[in-house]
């Protein structure tokens, strides 16, 4: 087991790589009564075209799949797990996004007992054509769900403008119509080829006995028989730089219309502490031109423009990235015209004084999301998965100049990269 | 856990040192009685004393200066529990340990200072520019409800149940009551929060106990002052009808039933009531997640909730609008087997698993514990986990039958597309 001391910090990380490739970190937590346990795969909606494991020839899955397996993952042949957790005294849950399927615990007792059922749930698949049928009523109402959330449809609306083929721009619980044709034979080709313990991540953070905790999983791991790894062959296609459509609108039975403007990021091949000083680059870059402290932020609230949903965030991972900003806007078209003109003018509007700033309230940012396992554990996991790592976001940001800072922003900042969408209040309610 | 002082008749300090956590946490809470105009001003004044102060004229000005405290959180928000309405002031800050050299706390007591009583005033009231685009920041606000169609949906469902009573008061106001504001009714409010509310200050972090208290009592100067009593909300307040169904432009039913009881929090029956929602709808081994989710596929979510301050249990739903009937069955054949006691060992443990499990877990946060003691302190006994795992452990199957036969159906309200 390795230790990796964070002094400034006041945190020890203890590692290891077990002998299945399963990376497990546990990261111990003084004064807490709570531990918080995530088992994740790097596998998300976006790996939809892949060898599968064993087979020579690649193919494409039905949208959807990845979700559809977390909510199958729960269901077991002598029942729900939720139940084992729950007797535990565990809340248990799992999300998927583009790039990671997460499953996940929290609890203040039988820590033990808990961590057992979360690694023993994810890696015993128990799938039917009856239950995969059972399941497709109820993601059609969370699919459906999401169908009437104007600020979902407003984000995906966007995403969708930017990309010609990526699949980043399909629906993570993808549609009605794609989720149907997936059956239990589709589920196990896909748990077959990407949850594999060399492909995940353990992570363990709270009240807990690091020595101990790292034997317990490792005596899990080793009853269980795992074929050799190998390396996961995902494809996909040629993405342009520049965006898909420029300007688009959907109408919605809201009152208020939703903007977002998208710039799309032509740097999107980085990893290790190469994309970590880059992916904080542009989130200070952004924090410095649109932030509230901002002129930007002053004109456009002082006149109206933005309301309190007013929002912006930059998202990096290997194969897309985009920044979106926006705000609900009695005038969506007025308010795209001010953000695209702050980036297209954005060497003028940075300056040494400013970067300084936002990286102190960024640091501040970042001590403080300590206090959360949550932000720790996904955090963390997600930086992994990008070969960085979390704990060192504070050093990096300390030694950030403005140079980095417009060099970075270049990236995002090309015109042909730049998209609109609109969602518009389509009945005369609306005012 | 927290050690409480009285800086003033009606103000006190409740301080807690804990070496948990890397920042130091502040809430600050104004009360006054609850109702639709002094919610609205008091939504308003939140929002315009967040916006800046004497001594940061502009909102960048401030905002500036928070980012150069380690970027220091800090924003007014405005809350209500039963008949109270409450403007807080939040402040999180790191803990100097952390940073190579510097010495942010101080700056932050002055802050809070500031924040607070030194507002930014023009000729003795607020500037009138700035009421205004707060007054319609608010208003927006109340506004967006309607294009969020599961907030909304509860929004309608407590109007219909309980019109002109605390649970259906929004604790941001109303439009029009909003828009009555002025500069100078707005300033009125101020006088009123700062020299006639209830205060009560909290502090969550690696401090000098003694310090703190010798410093806030400087920062916050207030004086005495008797807290009006707050009424008790009547019970007269009754739904308008007992079925609503309303349409939109949307794809999903969102299916929202109102249910009365009498036990509220503090009430010797509150521990069975807290157990009655956990098995009924309030986690993933319940009976509504348990049939109408994974037994009949009816919906994604499936679930209840116990509002203790008034009395109210809330079944909410998002189904295929055709589905309506059979899931308002479902729904009722659970209550109905909890009235016959069809209630297991098994959901009883799991549900007192869960409820321990919970509030553990919210006293790992510095804002859990300022939100449980603040709760738990009106009561005459000292707040504990194990108190309450007893208490809950105590609870029979028959308790929470008893419970379950109490339980009145107020009213459903049902929204979806206009095709259905």
């Amino acid at each position: 087991m390795k230790t990796i001391e964070f002094k400034q910090l006041d945190e020890t990380l203890f590692y290891k790589k077990l002998s299945n490739g399963l990376d497990v970190y546990i990261l111990p937590k003084k004064g807490f009564s709570k531990t918080f346990v995530t088992f994740t795969t790097k596998y998300g909606s976006i790996d939809r075209t892949f060898v599968p494991l064993g087979e020579s020839e690649a193919i494409t899955v039905p949208d959807g799949i990845a979700h559809f397996l977390e909510h199958k993952m729960f269901e077991k042949e002598d029942g729900d797990v939720f139940q084992q957790f729950s007797e535990a005294g565990a809340s248990a849950n799992a999300f998927t996004s583009f790039t990671r399927t997460a499953y996940l615990f929290s609890a203040t007792d039988h820590i033990y007992k808990s961590t057992e059922t979360l690694l023993n749930f994810v890696q015993e698949p128990y799938f039917t054509d009856k239950t995969v049928e059972k399941e497709k009523g109820i993601i059609g109402q969370e699919i459906t769900m999401y169908d009437d959330q104007a600020d979902w449809r407003l984000y995906f609306g966007a995403i969708e403008n930017m990309y010609h083929n990526h699949p980043v721009k399909i629906d993570i619980a993808g549609t009605i119509e794609s989720i149907d044709k997936i059956t239990a034979d589709h589920l196990y080709t896909c748990y077959n080829t990407f949850y594999h313990p060399s492909n995940m991540l353990l992570f363990v953070v709270g009240a807990i006995d690091p020595t101990e905790m790292m034997a317990f999983i490792e005596e899990n791991q080793k009853k269980k028989e795992f074929p050799e790894p190998t390396q996961i062959e995902r494809q996909f296609e040629e993405e342009p730089t520049e965006v898909a459509i420029a300007m688009r609108e959907l109408k919605m039975d809201v009152q208020k219309p939703k903007v977002y403007v998208g710039l799309k990021a032509k740097e999107t091949n980085l990893s290790g502490e190469e994309m970590l000083k880059h992916e904080l680059s542009v989130q200070i870059a952004l924090e410095c031109l649109y932030g509230r402290a901002s002129n930007f932020y002053t004109d456009v609230y002082e006149n109206g423009l933005i309301d309190e949903s007013f929002a912006y965030d930059f998202s990096l991972e290997k194969g897309y990235g985009f920044a979106l900003i926006g705000s609900d806007s009695s005038e969506p078209d007025q308010l795209a015209e001010k953000i695209k003109e702050v980036i297209n003018n954005a060497e003028s509007l940075l300056s040494s004084d400013g970067i300084e700033r936002v990286k102190r309230k960024k640091i501040g940012f970042y001590l403080r999301a300590l206090n959360s396992m949550e932000f720790i554990a996904n955090q963390f996991t997600r930086y992994e998965f990008n070969e960085m790592n979390l704990f060192d976001a504070v050093p990096v940001i300390e030694k950030l100049t403005l140079k980095d800072v417009v060099e970075a922003l270049k990236t995002i900042q090309g015109e042909t990269q730049q998209t609109v969408f609109k969602v518009l209040p389509s009945s005369e309610r609306a005012q | 856990m927290f050690l409480s002082t009285q800086l003033a008749e009606g103000v006190n300090l409740h301080i807690r040192q804990t070496t948990q956590f890397k920042t130091v946490s502040f809430s600050i809470k104004f009360r006054a009685p609850l109702n639709q105009q002094t919610a609205a001003e008091r939504a308003v004044l939140s929002n315009v004393l967040q916006h800046s102060n004497g001594k940061f004229k502009k909102s960048a000005e401030f905002r500036s200066y928070l980012d150069d405290l380690f970027g220091t959180v800090l924003y007014f928000d405005a809350s209500k529990r039963g008949n109270e309405h409450t403007l807080l002031l939040n402040v999180e800050t790191v803990n100097d340990q952390y940073l190579q050299q510097n010495q942010v706390f101080n700056e932050v007591l002055e802050l809070i200072n500031t924040a607070i009583l030194e507002p930014n005033f023009d000729n003795g009231a607020f500037v009138p520019s700035i009421v205004e685009r707060e007054k319609e920041m608010v208003t927006q606000r109340i506004q967006s409800i309607f294009d969020d169609k599961t907030r909304y949906a509860q929004h309608r469902l407590t109007q219909i149940i309980r019109p002109n009573h605390p649970a259906s008061i929004s604790a941001n106001g109303t439009i029009d009551t909003v828009k009555q504001i002025t500069p100078e009714s707005l300033t009125k409010a101020y006088e009123t929060m700062i020299h006639e509310d209830k205060v009560d200050i909290y502090v969550v972090g690696d401090i000098d106990v003694e310090a703190v208290q010798k410093k806030l009592t400087e920062a916050l100067p207030f004086k005495d002052r008797t807290p009006k009593k707050l009424e008790q909300d009547s019970n007269e307040s009754k739904p308008e009808k007992d079925y609503t169904k309303e349409q939109q432009d949307m794809k999903q039913g969102k299916l929202h039933i109102g249910f009365s009881t009498p036990v509220r929090f503090g009430d010797e029956d509150y521990a069975k009531m807290q157990i009655f929602n956990g098995v009924f709808g309030g986690y993933a081994h319940s009976k509504l997640f348990m049939n109408v989710r994974e037994k009949e596929s009816l919906a994604y979510y499936a679930s209840s909730s116990y509002n203790s301050q008034y009395g109210l249990v809330y079944v909410v739903s998002g189904i295929e609008p055709s589905n309506e009937k059979k899931a308002i069955d479902v729904i009722n054949e659970q209550l109905d087997a909890m009235k016959n006691g069809e209630i297991t060992d098994l959901e009883l443990s799991q549900t007192k698993a869960m409820l321990v499990n919970q509030l553990k877990e919210t006293l790992d946060l510095a804002r859990g514990q300022i939100e449980i003691f603040d709760q738990y302190k009106n009561l005459d006994e000292t707040f504990s986990v194990d108190i309450w795992k007893e208490r809950w452990d105590q609870v029979t199957k028959e308790d929470v039958q008893e419970m379950a036969s109490q339980i009145q159906l107020e009213a459903i309200y049902f929204l979806c597309g206009k095709e259905a």
